[in-house]
């Protein structure tokens, strides 16, 4: 215990490595917030654009123009324009002064006067070029075949979709999801920071507090279950502050199945932990290349695993599955999205076992080197 | 002997560090480990404690054939690195307490120990201090208490006082005469002669990993040809005045320059006494006089070749 405690206070101090394993991570999160919250918040701010219709005699007359407009002018949630019907005169006033997007006059053929492009000047032009092409469409049928009038109205006035969104489970597909659960992967791994410390010290090769503590009288295997012990702790409660800060600040959900996290989050440190000692252990580098190597190799893993593009995870899925089962950073995300997302934790449970093959492995090969009790040279 | 090195070799590619290397140190010394840089001084000690591989021989500490799991051994042993092994995320009493705590498990005891390491090096007031805050001086006394404070029956010192201030070293030193004081045998590395000659009882002078003279500080100043030196402040001094001094009992080199006359001998007595008669009897007036005996810098550079080393 004294040792465990020792080797958690002194990780627990070391200020640059607990901003980049737990402050840098929370950074993320915030600033993913903000970036997804203002896209979702113009999606949802989107407001009718307003249009004019000089009120010409052509007009009045063109009846199934005004049905079309009135459609889509109706208020409610598929309202797209915000119809005024004037005078050419006031039109164009009100067009001048911004309070139209474009002005409609109809004559021989429907026409649309703007003053700036833009996309709600694009959204005009599209809806009445879609109108002008069903309009040649159907006055085209009904002049070759006038006597399927009846059924082509009808087929024209239904909305028919051919693809249907189905869920696996009550969760709301939210493709926003894949990027937080990706960070807290990286999170994880950064866990990789304090089994290369570890490492470090315990190694008389490395640092002269490994020195020390080699010529104690103490089992190594005992000093590295201790150092092992600790990394895990402290990287499983950075993983802790995160998820606490993910769900209850920015209302991130990770469905209902809160023991399902934190096994997930537990195995997730674990493989990061290793990962740190395993490069600590293997790479015969510098420090400060070894820190280089674990965020390199962190950081690609977090990237193949969607961090930064969401559809790269599925991807690489597509493309390399065997990448998909050695990366765990990816293994870590499709836990994740697999709890959320799936009724069944056949998949959870696949990811868990494979992380927990990895997390081994690379543990035992870091332990066969580190219980070397002597070396070759300091 | 507490440690006994038998024909210990330790090669490190084509550079042979350790070449059939001899040491024997008995209880209650204080052993001196002198040599150039890089003649095997930190290898015999990081072989001793088990933490490098060697070649060939053997190496029993407390009469047990020392290896990485002589946990009882090792449990009497303590280490002061050249290089300050201290963990800088850890308090000065902390640090203390972890590197005790390796050796000593009861918390009560343990507190004790720490409590008098801690007094023992003088940073009492500093105890609550991290050892980012400390001076150089202090980091080394904070190093040193980390490797002494289970008391240990034997003590490993590897050039302690490297880049310490002269108030800082002579508490180092004075720290380790009380430690040998209270029964601890000491391994005691420096660069330092005037160091080892006031602390050690014994002296090993080694080079390109092997012994080249052993002893007391007297037994060693006996072995070379230097004996005392003399310097007289005279303002004229003739050509056969110096001559004939070079020809005076015991005489091995004289110089007169910049009006000080410098003689060299290889031994002999009442030198100084036959000196000064001969300038009287020549009606020379002098001015100061200096008389020095040989230093362990003098039998070290004797031994160990006057030509720079890297």
């Amino acid at each position: 215990m004294h040792m465990f405690c020792y080797r958690l206070k002194c990780l627990a101090r070391d200020r640059e490595l607990v901003f980049w394993t737990l402050i840098f991570p929370l950074i993320l999160a915030t600033m993913f917030h903000f970036a997804f919250d203002q896209l979702m918040g113009r999606q949802e701010a989107f407001s009718p654009i307003g249009v004019a219709v000089v009120a010409s005699d052509s007009y009045q007359q063109n009846i199934t123009f005004r049905q079309a407009l009135g459609a889509i002018s109706e208020p409610g949630e598929s309202q797209l324009i915000e119809l005024t019907v004037t005078d050419e005169r006031e039109a164009f006033r009100l067009l001048e002064d911004g309070a139209v997007a474009g002005v409609i006059t109809v004559g021989d053929s429907v026409g649309l006067t703007v003053s700036q492009s833009g996309i709600e000047q694009s959204i005009l032009k599209a809806v009445l070029d879609e109108y002008a092409h069903r309009y040649a469409t159907v006055t085209g049928i009904l002049r070759a075949n006038p006597a399927v009038a009846g059924g082509l109205i009808r087929e024209l006035r239904q909305t028919r979709s051919y693809t249907q969104q189905i869920s696996f489970s009550s969760a709301e597909p939210d493709t926003t999801l894949n990027f937080f659960y990706a960070l807290i992967a990286m999170t994880c791994l950064y866990g990789g920071f304090w089994g290369l410390r570890n490492t470090t010290d315990m190694q008389a090769d490395l640092s002269p507090q490994g020195a020390r503590r080699s010529a104690a009288p103490t089992h190594k295997l005992g000093v590295v279950l201790y150092d092992l012990a600790a990394a895990l702790t402290i990287s499983l409660a950075e993983v802790m502050v995160l998820l606490a800060y993910l769900m209850l600040v920015l209302r991130v959900s990770f469905g209902n199945e809160s023991w399902y996290v934190l096994l997930t989050s537990l195995v997730g440190c674990i493989a990061g932990v290793s990962l740190g000692a395993f490069i600590g252990t293997y790479v015969r580098k510098s420090e400060g290349a070894k820190t280089g190597i674990l965020i390199g190799t962190s950081m690609t893993m977090s990237f193949l695993a969607g961090l930064m593009i969401d559809t790269m995870k599925d991807m690489i899925a597509r493309k390399a599955p065997v990448l998909s089962y050695i990366n765990p950073a990816a293994l870590i995300t499709d836990a994740f999205y697999s709890l959320y997302i799936f009724e069944s934790h056949r998949r959870f449970f696949l990811n868990i076992g494979l992380l927990l093959l990895i997390s081994s492995s690379m543990c035992i090969l870091s332990f066969l080197r580190l219980r070397r009790d002597r070396y070759a040279s300091l | 002997m507490l440690v006994s090195v038998h024909n210990l070799v330790k090669r490190y590619g084509d550079l042979l560090a350790l070449d059939h290397f001899n040491l024997e140190v008995g209880e209650g010394e204080i052993l001196g480990l002198l040599g150039p840089n890089g003649s095997g001084k930190t290898t015999t000690i990081n072989c001793i404690l088990s933490l490098l591989t060697y070649d060939k021989g053997a190496i029993e500490v407390f009469g047990k054939p020392m290896a990485p799991d002589a946990y009882e051994s090792k449990r009497n042993i303590g280490i002061v690195m050249q290089n300050v092994a201290v963990f800088q995320e850890l308090r000065v009493d902390e640090n203390v307490d972890y590197f005790c705590g390796m050796y000593v498990y009861d918390a009560k005891i343990r507190r004790r120990l720490v409590d008098e390491a801690i007094d023992f090096v003088g940073l009492g007031e500093f105890r609550k201090f991290y050892p980012k805050k400390l001076s150089g001086g202090l980091l080394r006394r904070l190093n040193i208490a980390c490797g002494i404070a289970h008391k240990p029956k034997l003590i490993f010192l590897d050039e302690p006082t490297v880049a310490v201030d002269p108030q800082s070293r002579n508490k180092i030193l004075e720290g380790i005469r009380e430690l040998n004081r209270q029964g601890a045998t000491v391994v005691y590395t420096s660069h330092y002669m005037e160091e080892v000659e006031q602390l050690c009882t014994r002296i090993v002078i080694m080079d390109k990993g092997k012994t080249l003279a052993a002893g007391t500080k007297e037994e060693l100043k006996a072995m070379i040809n230097d004996g005392e030196t003399i310097s007289v402040e005279l303002y004229v001094l003739r050509a056969d005045d110096v001559a004939h001094i070079r020809q005076m009992p015991h005489v091995t080199r004289a110089e007169y320059a910049d009006n000080h006359l410098t003689v060299h001998y290889d031994g002999g007595q009442h030198n100084l006494l036959n000196l000064l008669d001969y300038l009287r009897s020549r009606d020379l007036s002098f001015g100061r006089v200096f008389s020095e005996q040989p230093t362990l810098n003098d039998v070290f550079l004797e031994i160990t070749g006057r030509q720079l080393r890297d």
